[in-house]
């Protein structure tokens, strides 16, 4: 299966600090893709990096077997993109923002106006009296991420889709991105929650700081009550396998 | 009352001064000598009120002086705070302050006390305190009185701007409240120029409302720092009640919930004449400009200076060269007239054209993941401003012939086109580096304050105080230079102008790239 993401020996530094460091990623085609790694390790930075943010320091991308840079306005067209900072413009509605986004995707106004309209009543965003700023965090993730899929992208970059998102949120947009995959499309996800990318990815890659890739492999016999070997040892799951990879611990305070 | 918490939030909010410049070694400097400058400013004002002091006991009208100059300081330090902000940003919200083990009391008590101990305050203090001075030492009044007088007035004067600046928040929140401040603004400043030629020729018309003035809190200070009797007392007394009355209605209003404004329909609109107006300057750039468009038509304080830029620049130039020893005569007006013509050219946008990304926060991240060029949003923000600038040059031609005061020249019209388009291009193009170089995160919801830059500072004001000034001094020494003959001077001057602008266009575009990770972080505020 060729790769949708290619990224070779991939260094982002701010100064003298290092971000990300010779990170290489090779990302199916169609495959539901996690990218792991503790806060701080730096994996909004290499997002950063695949979506045209942020200029990597050395290194090269491949996105759909193109050579992407920042200015790879092509590419970007055929890419979606939830951000850890979600990126609204706060004053606007729900409607005039998501058709923002799809009028400079592309999309003709009859299309704009229906995706729209069929996005903000299957995400439940209907209370159209309320702008962005007005909006719970969890509304404005959902508005984020419609932002992202309005276009039908060919590969979808999500940064923490999650977090804030109330259950029935989470299980419609589940189901929207094995749709996606089943399709042939790639998503990207970096998540905390690992139950959820346990459950949802097909491969994953775990890095620790500073963006240094760990491990990278096919996690689907987890969900076959399988186990992975890493070091002699077996995990059945994906959480023990990321503290055991990441060196994190539970510390124990004894006055709390 | 907590005080050790409230200790801890002073020093706080000191630390939090202090944090806005300890990024870097250079700005460290510039807090320490901004603190110099306080000190220097505070001796200097002081020194100031002496002075007045001193003229106020000579001219044996001590209480009447003073109470003129108190009232000055009063204002001047409720406008200050109003518009500018100035001590207000010191106020910690409710919600942060709920985070600390406080009770209601002790929160409000606490939020106002380190609002009121902010640097702004003491420049106010500190003219009062060199009036007081000033009084003493030439013999007028008692000194302990007078202190506590000038205790008294800078809380009733906190009080009284505290009262003020939530009155405008609940305003401009409504729609249209925004203008009616504004107006509202500008004829109180306007009023004593129109006033003053019939109040020179009846002076005693103004003697009946001046009555009033003996119930204000500044006379009520003026009292009790000139006298020893007990009409000090009750001066003190005056001030009190005033900031009980003041300080309830302070209460009142923080108690009443401020309420939002909602749309009306919950229907969905998908009218796009932001659009349409944006494909004024190319159907590839429709849909960036009708989002400019959009985003700054909820914008307050756009709402507030964009349709009276017009009048603003009308009454600058009316009311601030009748100063005494400014030159008068057709050609100086006429001069006159051009520098407000270029001023039109950018004072509609020129607080966001200087710092293009400060309202848009979070934003600026959505513009760098569309499928375009990073720079887009750079250049598209820039053709919004021209396009809201054009919109009031046009207004202001209009609108010239039936003003002007002198002869009316048809040749007159192109030389005032050239003088804004030159005015808008050059602004236009200082404002694409200003906004690269020294972005600075703004509050988009606020509608007042001064979100800019040090350098957007100086571009805006000095752009704007030059062309006042500037172009009457010219036609002073070069009176032949203003008439109307030359009109396809300043057309040429537009088209250079132009051709900065389109080139500074594209190199900044070019910069933006380079520097938009940096300017991410600063409208994200990460640094």
């Amino acid at each position: 299966m060729s790769a949708a993401i290619l990224m070779r020996n991939l260094v982002k530094k701010y100064g003298q600090v290092v971000a990300v460091e010779d990170l290489s990623l090779d990302v199916p085609k169609g495959s539901m893709f996690g990218f792991l790694g503790p806060n701080g390790s730096g994996k909004s930075t290499t997002i950063g990096c695949l979506t045209g943010l942020l200029d990597p320091s050395a290194g090269e991308m491949e996105i759909l077997g193109e050579r992407f840079t920042a200015e790879s306005a092509d590419l970007k067209r055929r890419m979606g993109v939830m951000p850890e900072t979600l990126g609204l413009f706060e004053p606007l509605y729900a409607h005039e923002f998501l058709a923002f986004v799809a009028r400079m995707f592309g999309l003709d106004e009859t299309t704009t106006r229906t995706r729209v309209t069929e996005l903000l009543a299957a995400l439940e965003l209907t209370d159209t009296r309320k702008t962005l700023a007005e909006f719970s965090t969890g509304m404005r993730k959902r508005v984020a991420f419609a932002a992202a899929v309005i276009h039908s992208p060919e590969v979808l970059f999500l940064d923490e889709p999650f977090e804030s998102i109330d259950p029935a949120g989470v299980a419609l947009m589940k189901q929207w991105l094995r749709r996606f995959t089943e399709q042939g499309r790639t998503v990207f996800i970096t998540s905390h929650v690992l139950d959820t990318v346990e459950r949802l990815c097909t491969a994953v890659a775990i890095i620790t700081k500073p963006g240094k890739l760990v491990w990278q492999g096919d996690i689907t016999v987890l969900a076959n009550d399988g186990s992975i070997s890493y070091e002699g040892q077996e995990f059945r799951a994906l959480e023990p396998l990321f503290l055991h990879l990441t060196g994190q611990h539970y510390a124990d305070l004894n006055w709390l | 009352m907590n005080l050790e918490l409230l200790g801890n939030l002073l020093r706080l909010r000191y630390r939090l001064i202090w944090a806005k410049t300890r990024s870097r070694s250079g700005k460290i400097a510039l807090f320490m000598s901004g603190y110099l400058l306080l000190i220097v400013t505070i001796a200097l004002l002081a020194a100031g009120g002496l002075g007045a002091g001193a003229i106020a006991v000579r001219a044996g009208k001590a209480t009447e002086i003073a109470a003129v100059a108190l009232f000055g300081v009063y204002l001047c330090a409720t406008i200050g705070t109003v518009i500018l902000g100035f001590g207000m940003n010191a106020i910690f919200a409710e919600s942060e302050m709920r985070r600390y083990p406080l009770r209601a009391r002790e929160r409000e008590l606490a939020r106002h006390i380190v609002a009121m101990l902010d640097p702004y305050w003491y420049l106010v203090v500190g003219l009062d305190l060199g009036l007081l001075v000033g009084l003493y030492l030439y013999g007028a009044g008692f000194f302990l009185l007078g202190a506590i007088a000038v205790l008294l007035l800078y809380v009733c004067n906190y009080v009284t701007a505290r009262v003020v600046s939530t009155i405008v928040e609940r305003m401009v929140a409504r729609r249209g409240g925004s203008t009616l401040l504004m107006m509202a603004i500008m004829a109180l400043s306007l009023g004593p120029s129109f006033l003053m030629p019939y109040l020179q020729q009846h002076p005693h018309a103004v003697h009946p409302y001046l009555v009033w003035g003996k119930w204000t809190p500044p006379y009520g200070a003026a009292l009790a720092m000139t006298r020893a009797d007990l009409s000090a007392v009750w001066g003190l007394g005056l001030i009190v009640l005033w900031t009980a009355l003041l300080g309830a209605a302070m209460v009142a209003l923080e108690r009443r919930p401020a309420r939002a404004r909602v749309a009306t329909s919950g229907k969905l609109q998908w009218a796009s004449r932001y659009e349409r107006v944006g494909a004024f300057l190319g159907p590839q750039n429709a849909i960036l400009i009708g989002q400019w468009l959009r985003f700054f038509s909820r914008n307050n304080r756009f709402r507030m200076m964009y349709p009276l830029s017009l009048p603003l620049v009308g009454f600058m130039i009316y009311a601030f060269t009748r100063q005494p020893g400014m030159a008068h005569g057709a050609k100086v007006e006429f001069a006159s007239a051009m520098g407000a013509f270029t001023i039109i050219g950018f004072i509609g946008t020129g607080q966001f054209a200087v710092n293009q990304f400060g309202y848009v926060g979070n934003g600026l991240r959505r513009y760098l993941l569309l499928p375009a060029d990073p720079a887009v949003a750079l250049r598209s923000s820039s053709y919004t401003f021209a396009l809201l600038d054009a919109v009031l040059i046009a207004v202001g031609l209009l609108v010239w012939p039936f003003v002007s005061r002198g002869p009316f020249d048809p040749l007159m019209m192109p030389l005032l086109a050239g003088c804004s388009l030159t005015g808008m291009f050059l602004y236009l193009a200082a404002g694409l580096w200003v906004s690269l170089l020294a972005a600075r995160r703004g509050n988009y919801y606020s509608s007042f304050g001064n979100d800019l830059s040090f350098a957007g500072n100086v571009v805006l004001i000095v752009s704007m105080l030059s062309l006042v000034f500037l172009p009457r001094v010219a036609a002073n020494r070069w009176p032949d230079v203003f008439w109307s003959g030359y009109w396809w001077v300043t057309l040429a001057a537009a088209a250079a102008a132009a051709g900065i602008y389109w080139m500074s266009l594209d190199r900044a575009s070019a910069w933006f790239r380079v520097r938009r990770e940096r300017l991410l972080a600063t409208m994200e505020g990460r640094s």
